[in-house]
C-alpha cells in the first residue's frame, strides 16, 4: 500500500533537507558521541560539586527540542544533545506514517524528503476541464488552499526563517478533470483523484488528475496535507515528492449541525464547513428549524422566521444561505437544508389564524410538553389545513433555488407525537394521517422541483420506517437516515428492505450524547459521551449477515444537537471526533484506532486549530511529543 | 434600505387588519415585514416569559411589566435578581434607572491609604466590566449621576482563610441621584460588593439583538447583606498536561471573580512537563517545557498572581511531589548530582505511575532536597504574604522507588523495611522534610510557618495519617468519590479539610474512560457538611483531554454552580437557580468567556417551560 521514495528522490534534495535515512543515521551515531563525552566531562566534576553553590551549574538556555526519526518513529531529545534540530512538524512528516488524514485509499508513495516553500510561488495551471464553471471552481478552490497555506506562514513570529534552508521553490499546480461539468457535489460525483508530485529542475511540478471538480479539490485538500509549517526553519516545507491515488469508499459523508435548539452565526457555520472539508467531508446537513427556533428568513414566508427567530439578530437571511452554499461548494460539500416537518415545529407556524389561514400547526407550546412532543416546546404541523402543502412548497422551491441541491433531499419527519394528532383529529388513525402528510409533502416537493422527484428523498428513521408502515414506502424514492441505535432490528430492517441509508447511529455518531440532562426531569438524554476512538470503531455495514452484502449503504453522518450546545463551544464538540467518523467514510479501513491512527489524527487535530478550529485534543501535549510512550 | 423597509412596514400594517378573518390561501398574503423582536414580561414565580406574538401589542396598563431586554427582566425578576452566587439577604426595586459609565464616580475618602492603590485598580475592574456589557460601547449617554462610596474599616490587603469577606451593599435613588453604599470589613469584601453592584446592572440590548445602540440600566434601589458560608472557593487548573497560554488564565480568573470564587490552584506542574520558570533553577524549564514560548515566565506569574489579588483572589502554587514528577527533574545526573528523579518517561510505564510519562523525586538523594529548596525559594519569593503552598502528593507509586537500587539501599540505611509500611515511611519522610524546608525559607522572610495544603492519598488514610503528618500543619485536599469514608474521618481525627470529590466535582471527567459528565445541575446539588473543619471546596480542571482551545466550555458555566454552592450553600432548588445561572452565563460572554449552553435558547427565553 506505501512504498517509500527516498532512494529515488534522495539525490535531488536540497541541502537543508537532505534527512534521508542514511543520513539521520549518520547524525544519530554523532549524537551519542557527544553525550558520552560529556557524561565523561560530568564524571570528573562530581567530586566537588555536592560543596558548590547550586546556582554556579545553572545557565539559562531556552528549552528546545530535536525530533530524530528511529525506528520508524519520532524521538524526543534535548536540543543540545543532537547535531540537528528538527521540529516534531517535520519528522512526523518524513518518518514513518504518511500523515494523511482520512487515510488514502490507493497506493501512496512519498519522499522522505522537504523542501521550503512559499505561499505566493504556487501557481496554477488547469490543462483540461469540461467547462468553464468547473474552471473557475478549480480558480477559487486554489486560492482557498493558498490562503490555507498562507494563515500557515502567520504562525511564524517576527523573521525567524533560517536562511541555511536555501531559497523558496516555485511549485506548478497542474489540473485536469476530464468527466462532470457540473461542479456541484452530486449523488453520481466520482470523487476519486490522482496526485503526482515532483521536482523538476529547480521547481516542483504537481500533477491532479479527477473526474470532476470535487474530486480535484480533494487532490489540493491532499496537496495541503503534505505542506507544513516548521517552526524552527521559519518556512513551509513541502514533500518534495509524493504520488496519492485516491477515492472514497462512501458517496455521502456529512455533519449535522442543529442551528435551532441554539443559534449559530453564519461566520460559526463557515469554520465549520471549512474543517469539514479539511476532512474530505462532503455533506453539511443543516438542520435549520426545530420547535424551539426558526432563524431562516425565506423570501417566500418570512412570517416564519418573524415569529420564529429567537431574535433580529438570530436569523439567516438568503444572502446567507447563499454565502453559506458558496463557500462550501468550492469546498466539494453540499448544502443540505432540513426543515424538519411533520413533528419539530413550533410558533413559527404560530401566525396561521392572524392571516387567515387558519391552524397550520396544532400543540404549539401546548402543555403539559411531555403528552404533546419528545423535548418542550410542542408543535406539530396540521396536515388537514391545504395551506400548510401550499407553505411547504415555497419552502422546498427556495432550499432547492439556494442550495442547488436537486437531487438529494431531506424531508426531516422524526418523531411525530401521535397524541397530538389524536387530540384534533379523532376519525384517523394519527398514522395513516403521518403517512398521507409524508405522500403529500412528497407531491409539493415534486411541484418545488420542477415536477420531478430528487433521486434521494431521506427521512429521519420513525414509526414511519417500520414495518407495517415501511412497505407502503416507495425505496425508489425514500431513503432513510438511520439514527436508532444500532442493535435496534429497524436500523436494519430498512437496509434489508432496500432502502438507500446515510447511518447516524444515536449510540456511535451523536456527538451531543453524554452531558446529562438539560431538565428536570431526567429522561430523552443520551450517554456516554461517543470518544473519537468510538466513532472511528463504528463500521455497522461490516456484520456477517448474507443480507449486509446488498445493503445500499450510502454513507453517514455524525450529529450534532445543540440542546446543550452554543456557539463558543461548538468546534471542541465536533472536532476532532468529526474527523474520526471522516476517515472511516473515507477509507473504512477494517482496523481501529491503532497506533498510527492515533499519530496521523493528532497531526490532523493540529492542521485544524491552525486552521482556526478550536478542535479539543486527544491526549496530553507530552503523549504529541512523544507518541509512542503513550500507547 | 431601511426607509424601504419602514415603508413597507406602514402599509402592511393597514393591510394587516384587512386580512383578519377573510378566507385567503398563503399565495395571496402579503407578509407583514418585522423583525421578531420579543418582550419579556416578569412573571410571579415563573420568572422571565417572552411574549407569545413577536410584535406584542401592549395595552396601556400592561407595559410597565414587559422588558424590552431579558437581561433587563432577570436583573429585576425573582427575589435575587440576577446575581451570582446568590447574597444571604437582599431586597431589590423592580424598577430601573439608566446610567452611564462616564458619570459613574467612586468614593474612597473612607477607606485606609494603605487600601486605596488596590482598590482604585478594582473599580477599574468593575467598570471595564461594565462597559462590555454593551460591548465596550454604551451608545446611550444619559447624565444620571451615580456615586458609589465604599467604607473599608481594616487596612488588611492580604487574603487568606481569615479573610473578612462579608460586605452591605445599598442602592438608592433619589431626584436623578443615585446613591451606592458599600460597606465592608476588607478591601475584598469591597470587592466582592463592587461585583454584586455590577450585576444588578444590564445592558438594554435585546438578546440575540442586531443593533448597535445600547445603554445600561441599574436596579434603582436594593439592600444586600451578604457573606460567604465557606472560605475557601477554589478551582484547580493543571497547566501541565497542556500549556494554558496566560491570556486564558486570566480569563478563568475573570470568570472565578464573577462569581466571588477566591482561591485559584495553579498545578502548575507534573510530570508531563514543567512551565513555571524558577529564576534558581532555570533546568526546570529549559528539560520541561514543552518549548521556549509554553513556559510561564517569573514576571508573567508575578503579574498573574497581582492579576487574581485585584479580583479578590489567592494564588495557591501547586508543586506536585513526590510523585508527578519528571519532565523538568532529568538533568541532575547531566549535572552531577544524580538522579534528582527516577524512572522518568520510563517504558512501560504501567506498573510505574498511573498515566505516561512517569517520575517521581528520588527521596535517597540530598541534592533533590537542595533543588527543591531552591524551587520553593522561587516560589515564596512570587506568592503574596501569607504564602499558600500545595505539596501535591498524590499518586506515589511504590513499584517506582523500588525499581531504584539507590532508594532500596536508602531504605536500607534508615531502617525501612521494603514493604507498604517502609515506603510509607520513606513517603512521609519526603512531606516532612519538605515541610521542613518550606518552613525555614519562609521563616527566613521573616514569617510564621504555614499551613500548606496537600493531596489526599494512600498516605492520608485514616488508620495512617496521624503517624506522618501533623494535623496543625497540613491542610488535606480529599478528592476520594463521594462513596468515600475519608472526608467524614479526617473530620474526625481534627484535619482541616478542602474538598473536590471527583465523581461529581471533576471538570474533565465524562471525555475518557468510564467517567461520568456532571453538568451544572448535579455539580450545584451536590453539598458539603458544614463543619469547621471544611475550608471548602474546588473544582479541578484537569487537562489531558482539554487545551486552552476547549477550556472555557468545560469550565463555564459549570465552575459557577460549585461557587454559589461554596459561597451561599442554599438550600433552594436547582430548578430556581437556572434563571439567574441563565443571566450569568449572558454576563460571563459580555465579558469576554465561552460558556456552554445549558439548554436550547427557548428555554432561556421561557423560564421554568422546560421542566
Amino acid at each position: 500500500m506505501m512504498s517509500w521514495g527516498d532512494a529515488l528522490w534522495l539525490g535531488l534534495t536540497a541541502r537543508f533537507a537532505r534527512v534521508g535515512r542514511l543520513r539521520r543515521a549518520v547524525l544519530m551515531l554523532a549524537a551519542a558521541a557527544c553525550t558520552a563525552a560529556a557524561v565523561l566531562y560530568w564524571k570528573q566534576q562530581t567530586d566537588d560539586s555536592a560543596n558548590r553553590p547550586l546556582h554556579s551549574m545553572y545557565s539559562g538556555i531556552e528549552p528546545q527540542w530535536s525530533w530524530l526519526c528511529q525506528h520508524d518513529r519520532c524521538e524526543r531529545y534535548q536540543a543540545s544533545d543532537t547535531t540537528t534540530l528538527q521540529s516534531l512538524q517535520t519528522c512526523n512528516m518524513l518518518c514513518a506514517s504518511t500523515q494523511l488524514w482520512p487515510q488514502p485509499t490507493g497506493p501512496v508513495s512519498l519522499a522522505s524528503a522537504a523542501v521550503p516553500v512559499r505561499s505566493d510561488r504556487f501557481s496554477l495551471k488547469v490543462i483540461a476541464s469540461p467547462s468553464r464553471d468547473v474552471t473557475k471552481h478549480i480558480n477559487e478552490a486554489f486560492i482557498v488552499m493558498q490562503n490555507h497555506m498562507r494563515t500557515l506562514e502567520h504562525g511564524v513570529v517576527g523573521e525567524n526563517r533560517r536562511s541555511d534552508i536555501g531559497p523558496p521553490r516555485d511549485v506548478l499546480v497542474k489540473v485536469s478533470v476530464n468527466g462532470s461539468g457540473d461542479p456541484r457535489m452530486r449523488l453520481d460525483t466520482n470523487e476519486s483523484y490522482k496526485l503526482a508530485l515532483r521536482p523538476s529542475g529547480n521547481s516542483l511540478v504537481v500533477d491532479i488528475t479527477a473526474h470532476s471538480f470535487c474530486g480535484a479539490r480533494h487532490g489540493l485538500e491532499t496537496l495541503l496535507q503534505v505542506t507544513w509549517l516548521d517552526p524552527y526553519a521559519g518556512s513551509l516545507l513541502i514533500l518534495e515528492a509524493a504520488t496519492v491515488v485516491d477515492a472514497p469508499r462512501f458517496p455521502y459523508r456529512g455533519l449535522l449541525l442543529d442551528t435551532a435548539r441554539n443559534f449559530f452565526p453564519v461566520s460559526e457555520l463557515l469554520r465549520t464547513i471549512d474543517a469539514m472539508a479539511a476532512n474530505k467531508l462532503n455533506t453539511f446537513h443543516w438542520h435549520v428549524s426545530d420547535s424551539q427556533s426558526f432563524p431562516w428568513k425565506l423570501d417566500s414566508a418570512p412570517q416564519l422566521a418573524q415569529h420564529g427567530a429567537y431574535g433580529p439578530g438570530a436569523v439567516y437571511t438568503s444572502d446567507d444561505v447563499r454565502t453559506i452554499v458558496k463557500y462550501a461548494r468550492i469546498r466539494g460539500i453540499r448544502v443540505l437544508m432540513e426543515i424538519d416537518t411533520p413533528a419539530h415545529v413550533g410558533r413559527a407556524f404560530g401566525w396561521g389564524p392572524e392571516a387567515g389561514l387558519g391552524h397550520l400547526a396544532h400543540c404549539i407550546e401546548a402543555e403539559p410538553w411531555s403528552s404533546y412532543c419528545g423535548e418542550p416546546p410542542c408543535g406539530q404541523l396540521n396536515p388537514r389545513n391545504p395551506h400548510i402543502y401550499d407553505l411547504l412548497e415555497h419552502v422546498y422551491r427556495e432550499i432547492i433555488q439556494l442550495t442547488e441541491v436537486d437531487d438529494i433531499f431531506h424531508l426531516g419527519g422524526d418523531e411525530v407525537s401521535e397524541q397530538c394528532w389524536a387530540k384534533h383529529f379523532n376519525d384517523t388513525d394519527p398514522m395513516d394521517l403521518w403517512m398521507e402528510f409524508t405522500r403529500q409533502a412528497m407531491h409539493v416537493l415534486e411541484r418545488a422541483n420542477g415536477g420531478k422527484a430528487p433521486e434521494l428523498t431521506l427521512l429521519w428513521s420513525s414509526r414511519l420506517t417500520r414495518s407495517p408502515y415501511l412497505e407502503r414506502l416507495d425505496p425508489k424514492r425514500f431513503g432513510v437516515q438511520v439514527w436508532g441505535a444500532s442493535q435496534w432490528p429497524e436500523s436494519r430492517a430498512v437496509l434489508d428492505a432496500g432502502f438507500r441509508s446515510v447511518i447516524s447511529h444515536v449510540d456511535a455518531w451523536y456527538l451531543d450524547c453524554g452531558f446529562g440532562s438539560w431538565r428536570d426531569s431526567s429522561d430523552g438524554h443520551c450517554g456516554p459521551y461517543r470518544s473519537w476512538q468510538q466513532v472511528y470503531e463504528h463500521r455497522p455495514w461490516a456484520t456477517e449477515t448474507p443480507e449486509s452484502a446488498a445493503w445500499p449503504v450510502e454513507g453517514g453522518a455524525a450529529c450534532q444537537w445543540t440542546e446543550q450546545l452554543g456557539p463558543g463551544g461548538l468546534d471542541a464538540r465536533v472536532w476532532p471526533r468529526t474527523a474520526a467518523l471522516a476517515e472511516r467514510l473515507w477509507a473504512d479501513r477494517a482496523e481501529g484506532a491503532t497506533a498510527d491512527v492515533y499519530l496521523r489524527l493528532d497531526t490532523q487535530r493540529a492542521r485544524l486549530v491552525a486552521r482556526g478550529v478550536r478542535a479539543a485534543p486527544l491526549w496530553p501535549r507530552w503523549c504529541s511529543h512523544n507518541p509512542h510512550a503513550c500507547l | 434600505m431601511a426607509l424601504h423597509r419602514l415603508l413597507a412596514l406602514m402599509t402592511t400594517m393597514h393591510l394587516a387588519g384587512v386580512l383578519c378573518n377573510v378566507e385567503s390561501t398563503f399565495d395571496e398574503i402579503t407578509p407583514q415585514i418585522y423583525e421578531p423582536s420579543w418582550m419579556y414580561k416578569c412573571v410571579p414565580d415563573e420568572g422571565c416569559q417572552r411574549s407569545e406574538h413577536p410584535r406584542p401589542t401592549l395595552s396601556d396598563n400592561s407595559t410597565s411589566a414587559f422588558f424590552d431586554s431579558l437581561d433587563v427582566c432577570r436583573i429585576v425578576c425573582g427575589r435575587f435578581g440576577g446575581i451570582w452566587p446568590k447574597p444571604v439577604t437582599a431586597a431589590l426595586s423592580s424598577q430601573t434607572v439608566k446610567i452611564h459609565p462616564n458619570y459613574l464616580r467612586y468614593d474612597l475618602l473612607n477607606v485606609p491609604a494603605e487600601t486605596r492603590e488596590l482598590l482604585v485598580e478594582m473599580t477599574q475592574v468593575i467598570s471595564n466590566n461594565l462597559l462590555a456589557e454593551c460591548g465596550g460601547h454604551v451608545t446611550e449617554v444619559v447624565d444620571t449621576q451615580v456615586v458609589v462610596i465604599i467604607v473599608v474599616k481594616t487596612a488588611i490587603t492580604s487574603l487568606n482563610w481569615n479573610t473578612d469577606e462579608q460586605y452591605m451593599l445599598d442602592v438608592q435613588t433619589r431626584g436623578g441621584e443615585v446613591s451606592v453604599h458599600i460597606e465592608a470589613e476588607t478591601i475584598y469584601g469591597a470587592r466582592h460588593g463592587l461585583e454584586t453592584f455590577s450585576q444588578l446592572i444590564s445592558s438594554d440590548k435585546r438578546d440575540f439583538s442586531d443593533v448597535e445602540h445600547c445603554g445600561l440600566v441599574l436596579v434603582s434601589g436594593a439592600k444586600i447583606r451578604d457573606r460567604p458560608i465557606y472560605k475557601h472557593r477554589g478551582l484547580v487548573l493543571d497547566t501541565s498536561r497542556h500549556f494554558i497560554p496566560m491570556v486564558d488564565i486570566k480569563r478563568t480568573i475573570d470568570g472565578m471573580a464573577t462569581t466571588k470564587m477566591n482561591v485559584f490552584h495553579w498545578h502548575a506542574t507534573d510530570s508531563h512537563s514543567f512551565p513555571l520558570e524558577a529564576s534558581r533553577v532555570p533546568q526546570f524549564t529549559r528539560y520541561g517545557a514543552y518549548s521556549g514560548s509554553e513556559m510561564y515566565t517569573t514576571e508573567e506569574i508575578r503579574e498573574l498572581i497581582h492579576y487574581a489579588k485585584v479580583r479578590g483572589i489567592r494564588v495557591v502554587i501547586e508543586i506536585d511531589a513526590p510523585a508527578h514528577s519528571g519532565n523538568g527533574w532529568q538533568w541532575g545526573r547531566e549535572y552531577g548530582l544524580g538522579d534528582l528523579a527516577v524512572c522518568v518517561n520510563a517504558y512501560p510505564w504501567r506498573h510505574l505511575c498511573i498515566e505516561p510519562p512517569c517520575g517521581q523525586l528520588n527521596p535517597a538523594n540530598p541534592n533533590m532536597y537542595r533543588v527543591l529548596r531552591n524551587l520553593y525559594q522561587d516560589v515564596a519569593d512570587l506568592l503574596n504574604s501569607p504564602p499558600l503552598l500545595h505539596m501535591g502528593g498524590d499518586e506515589v507509586y511504590f513499584g517506582c522507588w523500588n525499581s531504584s537500587q539507590e532508594i532500596i539501599s536508602y531504605m536500607k540505611d534508615q531502617g525501612y523495611d521494603t514493604t507498604e509500611e517502609g515506603f510509607m515511611k520513606l513517603w512521609g519522610e519526603f512531606h516532612n522534610k519538605a515541610l521542613q524546608i518550606w518552613d525555614e525559607e519562609i521563616s527566613a522572610k521573616g514569617l510564621d510557618p504555614q499551613p500548606v495544603m496537600l493531596w489526599s492519598s494512600q498516605l492520608t488514610q485514616a488508620q495512617r495519617i496521624s503517624q506522618h503528618l501533623d494535623k496543625e500543619r497540613y491542610i488535606i485536599e480529599v478528592w476520594e468519590p463521594l462513596n468515600s469514608p475519608l472526608l467524614t474521618q479526617l473530620l474526625r481525627l481534627g484535619y482541616r479539610t478542602v474538598s473536590v470529590p471527583k465523581d461529581i466535582w471533576y471538570l474533565d471527567h465524562g471525555f475518557w474512560g468510564r467517567t461520568v459528565y456532571s453538568n451544572w445541575r448535579r455539580m450545584y446539588a451536590h453539598t458539603l457538611p458544614r463543619d469547621e473543619g471544611v475550608l471548602g471546596g474546588e473544582v479541578a480542571m484537569w487537562t489531558e483531554y482539554c487545551d486552552a482551545q476547549a477550556l472555557d466550555t468545560r469550565v463555564w458555566p459549570r465552575a459557577a454552580a460549585v461557587a454559589e454552592r461554596l459561597w451561599s450553600d442554599p438550600t433552594s432548588t436547582v430548578y430556581s437557580a437556572e434563571p439567574r445561572l441563565q443571566r450569568l452565563r449572558t454576563r460571563l460572554i459580555a465579558r469576554g468567556l465561552r460558556p456552554d449552553a445549558m439548554s436550547p435558547a427557548w428555554c432561556s427565553q421561557h423560564d421554568s417551560k422546560c421542566l
